[in-house]
């Protein structure tokens, strides 16, 4: 009940400058969620809070993986019957959030739906956090990233644990394999549930270096007795002791993992869960753990869970795919070794002969620094008898080209088009499947493209 | 010619692309017939500096120098100190630079003592000091494009020179113009990851430098660097013809 009149005058206030700026850049033909939510926490810097109040909330943080594993959360709500929103255009920052929560409410802050699906961008989670007393936070992982912008990981760990402290209420979705993001469990009164992976996933991996090789205690190196990607995997400390938790929601076998989808067994409550997971690649059966630990805080069905996980649909650069005349472009988003290296993984596991383009941005939301592509292991791309030609493009194509040169590939097959509109175009008259790895800006870049001149949607739609 | 590369801590000094410097180096040495070993030391190894003749140390993260300064201590520093008195060639980059000074010194007054294999020390600061940037390598006669991000402000003693002046950036410390330093054949910089790729000139000359060494007198051949020079062109003209 509202009974402060000047607060609620300046929140309605708010709330109507973000929607009325947000129907003014979409007119305009623009996307932008940043702008609106600035205006509105400028008018009120409470209004999340108000907004956020009375809808339970789920939030999703982390490095890798956030947007997908939302997305697959996302179809289990909606096969729930649940009514939710959730902030589907990469606005995960404390403005872009705010800018969601007031679309999706009325004049008087009170939100239409019941649920709210928020993926939030783990340097803004502490700052998100204080406004939104989520019901449900889930940390998908933490490996190093843009330098430029997270700094070390162990800072990355350190915002997540403080977002964390302002979620009394919230169940905490952990990744057990994970030594980073899987400590964020202990010393915590929240209740605690563990995702994880039993077995090995890949056949082969490529050579990748462990962004955790010591002990996170005792700075001792650590035992593993698999390792799944990276540096998640079955750990322990053979000095103190520290070691993977025993996941409450596991993946117990891996039965099928192709170029279309993996097929999985979940091991939780005792009870075996069999799943497909519509998007191949090894991370992506990592999502769908998180997912499923999701709908496990929410006290869903687990069966029906698992049966979302084979009928979500994700894009947005996250093995999206566009098929323009008769071509097959899939759009693979990438913006850290790990995650690129999981792209890689994915690769070697596919049959037919592909091509390979890379767009290196180095824009603020790329990260500045691109010396991060000298530590993906393209040698193994290179190596690979399936890989036909290489295509660079971006700001920074030319620092792509030399690193495929010094992974080894011939010069006369690495091409470079700078243009987005020239490269897609010559990418559509390829007879091959094209894998593009886009930075974000590129992404951006590219996609506008293609929703323009080949009449696919515009991101924000 | 066979040129043995020592590779110290690869799994600890190993912050975003340190190993394109070694991939560059191996490289260019295959692409001119001259075999390349690789060998990476790490905590608990023992280092027996003759063996190589190449030594090169990366950047890492603070939470993992605590492991590595007693590994030091027991070895590693008199083995290094040693070989760089001798004339033996190192490349040394951000965390690695600093590490072969005399000491770091917290922004809040701790001190962390390094090897003092070089005359110089560090002093942290609260702000970070982030982006390409470019110096000029007067012994070289060219500029060197690079990325920096530290928030450790190094001086240098009058025992080493600086290895460049900076031309856009911050460099060693921000206000005196130095980067990076040179000291008998130690090269050492702040312009972390992939800095050989893009500066083949630089590349070269530490390679020379440890063939000539080990063998005499020696010419490289030269290679096709468009590629090469193109990213270093692009950078460096982004860098310095804005102003």
């Amino acid at each position: 009940m509202w009974y402060n009149y000047p607060m609620m005058i300046r929140v309605m206030l708010s709330i109507l400058a973000c929607k009325l700026c947000r129907r003014a850049l979409r007119l305009l033909g623009r996307g932008g969620t940043d702008f609106p939510g600035r205006v509105a926490l400028k008018l009120c810097p409470n209004v999340l809070g108000v907004l956020a109040k009375n809808v339970t909330t789920v939030l999703v943080t982390g490095t890798n993986g956030k947007t997908t594993t939302s997305r697959m959360i996302e179809q289990v709500l909606a096969d729930a019957g649940i009514s939710y929103f959730a902030n589907k255009s990469g606005a995960n920052l404390l403005s872009g959030v705010t800018a969601e929560f007031a679309a999706h409410s009325t004049l008087t802050g009170k939100c239409k739906y019941d649920y709210a699906l928020i993926e939030a961008d783990e340097a803004a989670f502490k700052a998100i956090s204080r406004f939104v007393d989520a019901r449900v936070v889930a940390v998908t992982n933490v490996f190093r990233d843009q330098l430029d912008r997270y700094g070390e990981v162990s800072h990355t760990l350190d915002n997540i644990r403080i977002g964390i402290s302002h979620s009394k209420h919230a169940v905490l979705c952990l990744n057990a394999d994970d030594s980073l993001s899987g400590s964020l469990g202990e010393g915590v009164d929240n209740q605690v549930l563990y995702y994880g992976v039993d077995t090995p996933i890949y056949k082969t991996r490529v050579a990748e270096l462990s962004d955790a090789p010591y002990c996170l205690h005792c700075k001792h190196a650590y035992v593993y007795d698999y390792v799944t990607y990276g540096h998640l995997g079955g750990y322990r400390c053979p000095n103190c002791g520290y070691r993977r938790p025993t996941p409450q929601v596991s993946v117990a076998k891996v039965l099928v993992s192709d170029a279309q989808c993996s097929k999985v067994e979940f091991a939780l409550d005792g009870k075996t869960v069999p799943a497909t997971i519509n998007l191949p690649g090894g991370y992506n059966i990592y999502n769908a753990a998180t997912a499923m630990a999701v709908a496990q805080a929410l006290e869903l069905d687990p069966k029906q869970a698992a049966q979302s996980l084979g009928a979500f649909s994700c894009g947005f650069g996250r093995m999206e795919r566009f098929d323009i005349r008769g071509a097959s472009l899939r759009m693979i988003l990438i913006k850290n070794p790990a995650g690129c290296n999981q792209v890689l993984n994915f690769l070697t596991d596919t049959a037919e002969p592909f091509v390979f383009v890379a767009c290196l941005n180095d824009r603020a939301q790329d990260g500045k620094d691109v010396s991060w592509i000298w530590d993906v292991d393209f040698e193994r791309l290179v190596a690979m008898e399936q890989l036909t030609k290489i295509v660079v493009s971006g700001v920074r194509a030319d620092d792509m080209a030399m690193r495929f040169k010094y992974a080894g590939m011939p010069t006369d097959k690495i091409e470079v088009i700078r243009d987005y509109s020239q490269l897609v175009k010559s990418l559509i008259q390829e007879d091959k499947p094209v894998y593009i790895m886009p930075t974000y800006t590129a992404m951006l870049g590219l996609r506008g493209v293609i929703s323009k001149e080949y009449g696919f949607k515009a991101f924000w739609e | 010619m066979e040129l043995k590369i020592c590779h110290l801590y690869p799994d600890i000094l190993n912050l975003y692309g340190d190993r394109g410097n070694i991939l560059c180096m191996e490289q260019r040495l295959k692409w001119r017939g001259i075999d390349v070993v690789t060998t990476g030391v790490s905590v608990g190894e023992a280092l027996k500096a003759a063996d190589f003749d190449l030594f090169f140390i990366g950047g890492g993260q603070d939470f993992e120098q605590e492991v590595l300064l007693p590994d030091l201590a027991a070895g590693k520093t008199a083995e290094l100190k040693a070989a760089i008195e001798d004339g033996a060639p190192v490349l040394a980059i951000c965390g690695g630079y600093q590490m072969l000074g005399a000491y770091y010194k917290t922004w809040d007054g701790q001190q962390c003592d390094f090897t003092g294999a070089l005359d110089l020390y560090t002093e942290g600061s609260p702000d970070r000091m982030i982006g390409n940037y470019a110096f000029t390598c007067e012994e070289l006669g060219v500029n060197v494009v690079g990325f920096e991000n530290h928030s450790g402000k190094t001086y240098l003693g009058s025992g080493v020179k600086p290895l460049g002046r900076v031309l856009k950036g911050f460099g060693n410390n921000g206000s005196d113009g130095t980067e990076g330093a040179r000291y008998k054949n130690v090269f050492a910089t702040y312009s972390h990851g992939c800095l050989l790729p893009k500066n083949p000139v630089l590349c070269d000359h530490i390679l020379k430098t440890a063939l000539a060494r080990k063998y005499g007198s020696c010419d490289l051949q030269p290679l096709d660097d468009t590629l090469e020079q193109n990213a270093h062109q692009y950078m460096e003209h982004r860098l310095l013809s804005s102003n």
